[in-house]
């Protein structure tokens, strides 16, 4: 591994075992994902609702409750050339890893914080689990350095949750999220929900502590504008696999898959008022896939093979890999 | 602010739900079809007493005074209020010529001692200990304590109370088979009548503290698993937040909120004694006290403790509404 990588996936898989009425049900939101991250980059992550992007977020961080059950395969981070199976690690040092070293903006900030302490206290457990022999003034202390520091208004801190804005718990999440500069932020849709002058504050928000640490933000976002903002690699994620990758800039210009191509002429264009295509019909059940590709019920130019087998995410560029017969037939 | 728009409006509501409440006290008695005087009357012919006829106009003249009933309604009612503001609630009957309030003082202490703690004492247990359980429901002590839990509980009160006397009072003789304390002692502040009493109580606190600890355990446990699945219970354990910290002050804290109402409203019903308790181990209290009084048609006691039971409820009631937003800031006076 180059010295540049931060977080290296292999094959994993992370599965729904549900139990319905007796028999199993199995839901594949992440299958086979391999992933290669670099430091001091901004890795987008798009993809339909329900195609299992907070599923692979929660993998990666190694928090999976169940029913969701880790089912194979390895998530790897490299933190001073040392390698660190996050999956493999006891309890007390997988609680330590996070926060210090990746951390987490989860969906829907708007409940995530405890209703009935201030978030100033919030800020204290965060810290006082993580740093030792500080007092409660020096821990007070450093949250409001903190919350100057990234420009928001100090009482926050006084308030309780319900007392903020749905903006405003946005982005103290995404404040927190930075308290103790971590090498890796995982954001999980932290533009929903929110109105488009508040958007354009939180992705400046994440935008500003990306560039003072200097380090990596996985970004998850339907919203393909957004990236085209802010994320310099992209992945675009179908049924719980990943079914193209590039460089953003190469995604928008290039892109290969039928799907990204749906998602990308989906987004409105300035001056355009004709009505955008979508892709067509319904993204399928997790629980209860096609044969071969999972996209080939919706696809206008499937083939023969799209129905029988399922296409591997191969190299179709430089810096660019897709998963779809179209593309990689002709290199057979 | 708070005063104008709270405080006061509420105070109004609590006056008026006691006044009502202690008309309804006064009125029901006098719709009932017996006549209290009548029915002394001929309780004291059936037992075979003689009575001639100036005595009985004596009589009903006298019973009719003591029991309230003189003049209109409007009278009687006018009169009740007055002599209630003096803490007079008229003479007992069945202990006749007790005043009410002296039954109810002494009786009183014995309850309030007993009942106060054992409802307290069981709602921290079985909370604690529900929550602990529910927030590491997959651990083994878990599941067994669920177990013991469940077969518990079912249990009929008077049963295992019982089954507790039997078995710490008459085969191990380790506690008083029955009382508040030992006969003949006469209460006083001093070391060996209060460990006296302490040993009296033991047994009685032990079968109220097991039920209803074993009650709170189960509400609690059904609570704490909500509150586990909540958005900010993930959020902490995403952070890396210490579990204990996670367990007590993210979970526990939030599933008392829901209990903090039921405490209040099981303390407010204290003040009719626990019938079954104070018989199964002869304890002094309002529940025997109550449980005479019915028997024996002794109105006055009956509006006596039935109107203190209306002023504990509804002081509780709000006392929790005024406490209540400092448990929970979600909550605003409205
Ligand atoms: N607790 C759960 N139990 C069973 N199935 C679940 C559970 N959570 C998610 N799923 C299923 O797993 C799949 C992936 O869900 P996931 O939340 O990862 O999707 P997502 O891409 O983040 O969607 P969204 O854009 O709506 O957030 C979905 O089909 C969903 O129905
Ligand atoms: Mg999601």
């Amino acid at each position: 591994m180059d010295n540049n990588t931060v977080l290296v996936t292999e094959n994993i898989k992370s599965y729904y075992v549900l139990d319905v009425g007796g028999s199993k049900k199995v839901v594949k939101a992440v299958d086979d994902v391999n992933l290669t991250i670099r430091k001091n980059e901004i890795y987008g992550i798009a993809g339909e609702s329900g195609c299992g992007k907070t599923t692979l977020m929660k993998t990666l961080y190694a928090l999976m409750n169940p029913p969701l059950r880790f089912m194979g395969g390895k998530v790897i981070y490299y933190r001073d050339d040392q390698e660190i199976d996050i999956l493999s690690l006891s309890k007390e040092e997988r609680r330590k890893l996070r926060w210090e070293y990746i951390a987490y903006i989860p969906q829907g900030a708007m409940s995530i914080f405890n209703p009935v302490i201030k978030l100033k206290e919030t800020y204290r457990d965060f810290l006082d689990s993580h740093l030792s022999g500080k007092t409660r003034d020096e821990i007070f202390e450093i949250a409001r350095e903190h919350i100057k520091e990234l420009g928001l208004p100090i009482k926050v801190l006084e308030a309780y949750p319900h007392q903020l804005s749905g903006g405003m718990r946005q982005r103290v999440a995404i404040a927190l999220a930075g308290l103790l500069k971590p090498a890796v932020i995982f954001a999980d849709e932290p533009t929903t929900a929110l109105d488009v002058v508040v958007q354009r504050g939180v992705v400046q928000l994440l935008k500003d502590i990306q560039e003072s640490l200097k380090n990596t933000i996985i970004l998850v976002t339907h919203d393909m504008g957004i990236h085209a903002n802010i994320s310099d690699r992209m992945a675009i994620m179908y049924a719980g696999k990943i079914i193209e990758e590039a460089e953003t800039k190469e995604i928008f210009y290039n892109p290969l898959h039928p799907y990204t191509r749906f998602l990308i002429n989906s987004l409105p264009k300035f001056g355009d008022k004709g009505v955008r295509a979508s892709a067509p019909g319904n993204p399928p059940s997790l629980a209860n896939l096609p044969t071969g590709c999972p996209f080939h019920p919706r696809c206008p130019e499937k083939t023969d093979i799209c129905t029988r087998e399922v296409p591997e995410l191969v190299q179709t560029g430089e810096e660019h890999k897709t998963a779809c017969w179209l593309v990689s037939k002709g290199d057979e | 602010m708070f005063v104008k728009r709270y405080l006061i409006p509420r105070l109004l509501q609590y006056f008026l739900v006691i006044f009502l409440g202690i008309t309804i006290v006064f009125f029901i008695p006098r719709f009932a079809p017996t006549n209290p005087v009548q029915r002394t009357i001929s309780e004291i012919r059936s037992r075979g007493t003689y009575l001639n006829p100036a005595d009985v106009e004596q009589m009903v003249a006298d019973l009719t005074r003591l029991y309230g009933l003189e003049g209109s309604w409007g009278e009687q009612y006018i009169e009740f209020w007055r002599k209630l503001f003096k803490g007079d609630f008229g003479i007992s009957f069945f202990q006749f010529p007790t005043p009410v309030i002296e039954l109810i003082k002494t009786a009183l202490p014995w309850t309030v001692g007993l009942l106060f703690t054992t409802t307290v004492l069981s709602w921290v247990i079985g909370n604690i200990i529900g929550g602990i359980a529910g927030y590491r429901n997959n651990r083994l002590w878990s599941r067994i304590l669920d177990g013991v839990v469940m077969f518990i509980r079912p249990l009929p009160y008077y049963i295992f109370a019982l089954g507790l006397l039997i078995l710490l009072a008459y085969v191990f003789r380790l506690f008083p088979i029955s009382g508040g304390a030992s006969i003949g002692r006469l209460p006083s502040f001093t070391l060996s009548y209060i460990l006296d009493v302490l040993k009296h109580a033991f047994l009685p606190a032990l079968s109220l503290v097991v039920l209803g600890a074993a009650s709170w355990f189960q509400a609690s446990k059904l609570i704490v698993q909500n509150v586990n699945a909540e958005d900010f219970v993930q959020y902490a354990q995403l952070g890396g937040i210490k579990e204990r910290k996670i367990m007590f002050k993210y979970v526990i804290r939030n599933a008392m909120l829901p209990q903090i109402t039921n405490l209040a409203l099981s303390l407010g019903q204290i003040l009719s004694g626990a019938l079954i308790t104070e018989i199964v181990f002869s304890y002094p209290g309002l529940g025997n006290l109550l449980f005479s009084a019915i028997n024996t048609g002794d109105y006055n006691l009956i509006m006596g403790i039935t109107a203190l039971s209306i002023v504990a409820i509804t002081t509780l009631v709000l006392m929790i509404d005024l406490l209540y937003p400092l448990f929970d800031p979600r909550i605003k006076y409205k």
